[in-house]
């Protein structure tokens, strides 16, 4: 599998809606405030209002991450940007995470698969990717890593 | 990205139904009638499922897969997955995901998975592999 860097995000998470226990899980919405992106054919920032991750801790422990932003460039074009992801790790780890302190993103596996919206001719390209990440889940907000996959 | 292969997805199908134009596009199902599945940690057939299909005005097709899955050892195996078609730029990539109660097989729940996709004269062929 080919890759190539598309663009490191770094997002900004505010304090959890705890939506609490469902049907398929536990499910907690972590809304986005802010944010920015930057690569080496785009970059630029994350709009605060209407961005959020939607969690669902499973009960066989997995994470699954349901995230959407609006991302705007540095040049004004607005992209849509949806990620599913899956997060799991050693209990110890996890816990570690919980509690906000730093942990090795190495110790956990972190992946997500961003696709793109736009309607700017400039990254018109994005529509058609198909993506990769890996997180880093830092205590202010995770860091993405973003591959296109070629 | 580090990844290592899951299995070689080879499926058939059967003639294309195509609904038409949808406020989303040119929708058209193909239907799958089998396959077959090889990896090191897996093989099997596939029990049936299709892909939904749509065309975009520049010509891409938004790909949208459901099959089932069947191991040589008895399990079922749900697996979905969503990708790109764009022939022009010979890009056919896909997002596989799977969902398993087989106890043998519960890893596949905990992965995410790329699938590099080819056009055969007998059905597509997807090589999956497993994101690390």
């Amino acid at each position: 599998m080919n890759t190539r860097l598309l663009m490191t995000l770094r997002v900004t998470v505010a304090t959890p809606q705890s939506i609490g226990a469902v049907p398929h899980g536990t499910r907690r919405t972590a809304p986005l405030i802010g944010g920015e992106f930057e690569g080496p054919r785009l970059r630029g920032s994350v709009l605060p209002q209407g961005s959020a991750d939607w969690l669902l801790l499973r009960a066989d422990g997995v994470l699954e991450l349901d995230l959407r932003a609006t991302l705007r460039t540095d040049d004004g074009a607005l992209i849509s940007m949806r990620s599913f992801g899956l997060r799991h790790g050693p209990p110890d780890v996890m816990a570690a995470m919980s509690r906000g302190e730093a942990v090795d993103p190495t110790a956990y596996y972190f992946r997500t698969t961003p696709r793109f919206e736009t309607a700017h001719p400039a990254y018109a390209f994005l529509n058609h990717l198909v993506t990769i990440a890996t997180g880093d889940r830092r205590p202010e907000g995770p860091i993405y890593t973003i591959h296109e996959v070629l | 990205m580090n990844a290592r292969p899951l299995m070689r997805l080879r499926l058939t199908t059967a003639a294309t139904q195509v609904i038409g134009p949808t406020p989303h596009g040119t929708l058209s199902i193909f239907p799958i009638t089998g396959g077959t599945f090889e990896g090191e940690r897996l093989r099997g057939t596939v029990l049936g499922g299709g892909d939904w299909v749509t065309a975009a005005a520049d010509g891409t097709f938004e790909l949208d897969l459901r099959v089932t899955l069947e191991t040589d050892d008895g399990a079922l195996i749900h697996m979905t997955f969503t990708g790109v078609r764009d022939d022009a730029n010979h890009y056919f990539r896909t997002l596989p995901r799977f969902e398993t109660a087989a106890p043998k097989y519960e890893f596949l729940n905990r992965l995410l998975a790329i699938g590099i996709g080819e056009v055969h004269p007998n059905g597509p062929v997807h090589a999956i592999e497993e994101i690390l």
